[in-house]
């Protein structure tokens, strides 16, 4: 079966939301694996976006922005921010997410501000980045107050490290009862979900562990890719190739073949 | 009542001035913005700015590019799928701007407590991680103690972070339709504008289109913001592109890429500025410059529906040209 390693992500990322669930999208690959769910496998989610953009699916095309008008032409509410960040998802409401992260570490925690010759924990100050990336956009609240997210990130060991250059959003922070002791809301990551696997994390030290790999790969390879000493599941698995019908559903919401162009 | 209307440049000479608090909204990466106003900032030379947006947008993205910009504050400061934006990670990375990273949330309820007149407000957002211990304004100090100090919860004791509430000295809001007075209808995700025109000491609108106060009337619940918190309206046709108003027009595809190339050197942002920004003066100039055949295609947008309802009341270009001469200031 032809598909590239992008549509599998999110493809595998889609599996992992549930019908009937309150869920907040962001742009690009989150809204593709979203929107992807609610065509295949999830008729009664109920998506949004941080703009208090609801009930609405994409027309036209992968949307620009989370309040593009490809995502604002059959809505059935326009909110704003306070509402859809903080009546839904500060207040604990919201029951999953996907965000994206240009860094992520062992404990799920994500990096989306920039990358440092020497980041600011390790240089005990905060100078400029050499590459400036977005800041956390709504991902930081998202990661806090959700009931769970998941993250998606590219799998390679520059994005998978030991320790990220900037917490940009909290996933377990130091690992164990770190996130309750911060009072957050939300229960933290349930998935890292990458171009060659699933991680989840270790329901007490929080470390994530490696769950599942795709086909196309093998443990050592995804060992390989990672910056930190990979722990696998005694029960590994190998995560079911997609199905034609999946195929046939994502590249319907992923009308521009934005996924496909990418290896 | 009075009449608010005001030209652009009116606007930008009356409401601006260099090192001031400018707050720019809706500032969506994509979509509202009032970007035609911060390029005549650009025009009129303004620089020193502490500038306050939701998002970054194409108008800080521009601000920044020129060197206009001292220190911003900002949820998110991308473009969203059109890309990282060039020229303010041009300003960031070279030290010229401060930037002070929080999160979409903690940017809408710190204008929230701006709006209520509060000193800050308290959430469980931004603590415990870089949100909280880097700070652009203290950068020797990490973990910074001063930009989300901690405090206890009086009745649970639980620990939360304290946002310093937004009162920026002027807020440029873009509507998608306001009366001469400064009522406002907004289509699509309204973003933090309610609170940004409450939590401003002055407000001016930028509205695509100006409706007769008998749109108003119609629709009251609509109407977020209100003639009582605007100083000034500004008519400006098209005043969000690159980026998009819902309802009016998509956002330009090819302006959005090519635009943010040039903002990667101070060579290629003054060429830019040059072609795009400097050559133009009235709105009909402007868009000549777009040209017909984009101003065709960007208008052909799927949400045109939604702007159904109003029609009836929009003001043509020669009625809002005599409400302008009528305008008391």
């Amino acid at each position: 079966m032809e598909y590239t390693k992008q549509e599998f992500m999110a493809i595998v990322t889609g599996r992992e939301i549930k019908d009937g669930q309150l869920i907040i999208l962001g742009v690009g690959l989150s809204m593709l694996a979203g929107y992807f769910a609610q065509l295949n496998h999830a008729p009664n989610l109920m998506a949004f976006t941080e703009g208090g953009i609801y009930g609405s699916t994409p027309v036209g095309g992968l949307p620009w922005g989370i309040e593009c008008n490809r995502i604002s032409a059959n809505a059935t509410s326009f909110t704003n921010a306070i509402d859809a960040l903080g009546f839904l998802v500060a207040s604990g409401r919201c029951d999953n997410a996907v965000i994206g992260a240009a860094q992520v570490d062992q404990y799920g925690n994500v990096n989306t501000t920039g990358i440092w010759e020497e980041p600011p924990w390790k240089a005990g100050r905060y100078d400029p980045p050499r590459v400036r990336l977005n800041g956390s956009g709504g991902a930081n609240d998202i990661a806090v107050g959700a009931k769970s997210y998941l993250i998606m990130a590219s799998h390679e060991k520059r994005r998978f490290v030991e320790k990220v250059d900037y917490i940009s959003s909290p996933g377990y922070l130091g690992g164990g009862d770190a996130r309750e002791r911060c009072g957050f809301v939300g229960g933290g990551p349930s998935a890292i979900i990458s171009t060659l696997g699933i991680l989840r994390p270790d329901s007490v030290s929080k470390e994530f562990y490696l769950d599942a790999y795709f086909p196309f790969t093998n443990v050592e390879e995804v060992k390989a890719s990672t910056g930190w000493d990979l722990k696998v599941s005694p029960e590994v698995k190998l995560v079911p190739e997609p199905t034609d019908r999946e195929l046939a559903n994502l590249r319907t919401v992923d009308t521009t073949g934005s996924l496909r162009k990418k290896g | 009542m009075r009449n608010k209307l005001m030209s652009m440049q009116d606007a930008v000479a009356n409401y601006t001035w260099d090192g001031m608090t400018y707050c720019h909204g809706a500032a969506f990466p994509v979509g509202s913005d009032s970007i035609a106003f911060g390029k005549e900032m650009v025009k009129q030379g303004r620089k020193d700015l502490n500038v306050i947006c939701h998002c970054g947008s194409s108008q800080v993205n521009l601000l920044a590019a020129v060197g206009a910009v001292r220190r911003v504050e900002v949820g998110f400061s991308g473009l969203e799928v059109y890309g990282f934006a060039n020229g303010l990670n041009r300003a960031v990375t070279s030290g010229q701007t401060v930037i002070e990273d929080y999160s979409n949330g903690a940017m809408a309820f710190r204008f929230f407590g701006g709006a209520m007149n509060w000193p800050f407000v308290p959430a469980t957002v931004n603590i415990c991680n870089d949100q909280q211990w880097c700070s652009g304004d203290k950068p020797e100090v990490y973990p910074a103690t001063e930009k989300i100090p901690t405090i206890t919860d009086p009745f649970t004791g639980q620990t939360l972070g304290a946002f310093r509430s937004l009162r920026p000295e002027v807020a440029a809001i873009h509507v998608t339709m306001a009366d001469i007075y400064g009522n406002a209808i907004m289509l699509g995700s309204e973003w933090s504008r309610f609170e940004m025109s409450r939590a401003a000491e002055k407000v001016v609108l930028v509205a695509d289109k100006i409706v007769d106060t008998g749109c108003m009337r119609q629709y009251p619940n609509l109407v977020r913001i209100i003639a009582e918190v605007v100083d000034a309206v500004v008519y400006w046709p098209l005043c969000s592109w690159p980026q998009a108003s819902c309802g009016l027009y998509d956002s330009d595809e090819e302006h959005m890429f090519y635009m943010n190339k040039a903002m990667k050197s101070a060579e290629d942002t003054e060429d830019y500025c040059n072609k795009w920004v400097r050559s133009y003066e009235t709105p009909e100039q402007y868009l000549e410059l777009i040209g017909q055949e984009k101003i065709a295609k960007l208008t052909a947008t799927e949400t045109a529906f939604l702007m159904d309802p109003y029609r009836k009341w929009i003001r043509s270009d020669i009625e809002v040209a005599e409400l302008l001469e009528r305008a008391e200031g």
